[in-house]
């Protein structure tokens, strides 16, 4: 962590790959530390600088196995991320971080794990399950439910194809398509046809905001005890160091007390994300 | 130690602290505030409760965090912009305001360090002024923690005695400005002690507003977090930000970027104040808002106050200033909004 705790590292976009197209693009990119560089943990953020458009804060969705390159996978939404998006191999950007807590993975050894994320919310718990990947032995059964709007708007195709060799992977999406032979409707619908057993398991979800409400209802309403839940939370930031005063759920600040939360810590907060 | 000055010797102390920038409270277009004093000659200790607090030395409302400029092999330089403060006096303080240091030193501190405030922060000696009579009538500093001659965060406490100050330094900080005159400062006699004693004493029986019995009001919020109450609070607020703006306790802000050249690109990242009154200090870029309307960003800006700060800080982060009901364009009161939460059924 340099001393002065505003200046971006800088680093260099490795690859771009375009994930959704449309009116929600989504695209994934690596990018490697010109100089220095920081290793992270699991669930944890950086800062991503345009500079002479600003920051913006994202998960970083690649494991702290892999040394290479941090990934960052980004919908295209607001100023930072619309200028992120015209990034080509080779460009420069400031990261700084890593921000926040972790995922406790280490004390999840032999158990499995059920990851259930909606729409571009795959991408803060996708560096959890690349680890659990490559940690095998050290987990249980990998469980993969995720939805998004359309099957246009589902993020990592490739890379879901792949899972499906080693895991089970249920997808949805929220309206009937001709050609879609997967569940239709909601995340949280997803889970409660899955019926997945609370029996040594840990539940790992994440997606817009009133989908991660209705999940952790239907984990629920499936015997799920508080602490076998666990979410990761996004709220606006700009510094990312608990100053700034606009991500605060309750007492704590997202950016460094969260982003990820159990929900046996999370119900008692007020529901303010 | 405690020193006695004369009043006619205050700008020979001025004089002897030269090295110095100085600030004092000055009515600049009909606005009370703390600015620099051109000269000791111009220099008078007044005895009011400015409009904008004095944390606008430490924190101002702009600054430049770093320079970025577009380098020739796709790359950017990086040049810090740090404050480099001369020494620098804060004269005629109130007690409330250099409690509110205090605090935010709490918040640009811990795991983090903010170099950006500490520079500052660590230049400035704190000379603050015992409120004899209190400078606004919306004074409660007694309330939360706080007293019109408090010594909290100050350096050196003067209390005006008709002719001459007592003078207590309370720090190695102040005791140097001290020492730079030390020929103008006499011991005090012990009727001056008696006298200040007795100022002090006054003092408190003077502020007209209390907050009164709030131990149980963190514990009280937890419980009215989903209660109609913030709505009937919040209905007159126009969300103007005035109440944060010129809080000495709130220390929000927003970064953003300011371009100055496009090619190559040049320019300044800056923070500015920002205020949790303002609807888009939450709202995502996906048009989802956390604290949608109003009675939603009061309710944080009390909880804040008086709850979650409380939890981290154990402390109120509200000294008691008044500026929030003074200056509020449409009369919402914190001590009146506070005393009903103490008063809610539950």
């Amino acid at each position: 962590m340099p001393a002065n705790v505003y200046l971006p590292l800088l680093a260099k976009v490795i690859s771009v790959k375009e994930e959704v197209g449309g009116a929600r693009q989504i695209k994934t990119f690596r990018m490697q530390f010109l100089n220095g560089g920081f290793t992270h943990k699991c669930g944890q953020c950086a800062m991503l600088s345009m500079f002479g458009r600003g920051e913006s804060m994202i998960s970083i969705s690649s494991s702290p196995l892999v040394k290479d390159y941090l990934q960052f996978s980004i919908l295209k939404t607001g100023r930072v991320t619309t200028a992120i998006h015209d990034l080509e191999v080779g460009s420069v950007i400031g990261i700084r971080g890593p921000y926040g807590n972790a995922f406790p993975i280490d004390a999840w050894k032999g158990k499995n794990v059920l990851f259930a994320g909606g729409g571009i919310g795959l991408a803060p718990i996708w560096s959890v399950l690349q680890t659990a990947l490559l940690r095998k032995g050290d987990f249980g059964e990998l469980t993969l439910i995720y939805g998004a709007r359309t099957s246009q708007d589902i993020v990592f195709k490739d890379e879901l194809a792949d899972l499906r060799k080693t895991m089970a992977v249920h997808l949805s999406i929220d309206v009937a398509e001709p050609e879609w032979k997967e569940f239709v409707g909601f995340v949280a619908q997803n889970v409660l046809d899955k019926k997945p057993s609370p029996a040594n398991t840990i539940a790992i979800t994440c997606g817009p905001p009133i989908m991660i409400k209705t999940v952790i209802k239907a984990l629920k309403d499936l015997k799920f005890e508080d602490d076998q839940i666990f979410t990761t939370v996004e709220n606006k930031m700009k510094c990312g160091i608990g100053k700034c005063g606009r991500c605060n759920i309750g007492r704590y600040y997202v950016c460094k007390d969260g982003p990820v939360y159990s929900w046996a810590d999370l119900k008692k907060l007020p529901q303010e994300y | 130690m405690d020193k006695i000055l004369a009043k006619n010797d205050f700008a020979r102390w001025l004089e002897a602290l030269a090295s110095h920038r100085l600030y004092a409270p000055q009515n600049k277009d009909d606005a009370w505030t703390y600015e620099l004093t051109e000269s000791p000659d111009s220099f008078s200790l007044a005895d009011v409760m400015t409009a904008v607090p004095a944390k606008k030395i430490v924190f101002p409302q702009r600054e430049e965090l770093f320079a970025f400029e577009e380098g020739d092999e796709a790359g950017y330089a990086l040049s810090e912009l740090l404050p480099r403060e001369k020494p620098t006096i804060i004269f005629g303080l109130r007690p409330c305001e250099a409690k509110a240091v205090t605090l935010t030193d709490l918040v640009f501190g811990g795991e983090f360090v903010d170099e950006y405030y500490w520079k500052r922060r660590n230049a400035v000696t704190f000379v603050g002024l015992t409120c004899l009579k209190p400078p606004s009538p919306n004074c409660f500093c007694l309330s939360v923690n706080g007293s019109p001659h408090g010594t909290e965060g100050l350096d050196i406490l003067l209390t005006d005695l008709g002719d001459t100050y007592y003078v207590e330094s309370l720090t190695e900080k102040g005791e140097k400005l001290v020492k730079a005159a030390s020929d103008l400062f006499a011991d005090p006699k012990p009727d001056e002690r008696t006298q200040v004693m007795r100022l002090h004493g006054e003092s408190e029986k003077k502020l007209r507003r209390s907050l009164s019995r709030i131990e149980n009001v963190p514990e009280k919020l937890k419980g009215m977090f989903d209660s109609p109450f913030w709505d009937a609070e919040a209905m007159s607020c126009i969300r103007c930000g005035i109440c944060t703006y010129l809080c000495p306790t709130c220390h929000c802000f927003d970064i953003n970027d300011e371009v100055e050249s496009s090619s190559p690109l040049q320019g300044r990242r800056v923070r500015t104040w920002d205020t949790c009154q303002f609807p888009d200090f939450t709202m995502h870029s996906s048009g989802h808002n956390p604290r949608p309307d109003k009675a939603a960003r009061l309710r944080q800006r009390i909880n804040h106050k008086f709850q979650y700060f409380v939890e981290v800080w154990q402390n109120y982060q509200c000294t008691g200033c008044g500026r929030c009901i003074t200056l509020c364009p449409v009369g919402i009161d914190i001590i009146n909004v506070v005393e009903k939460v103490r008063d809610h059924a539950s």
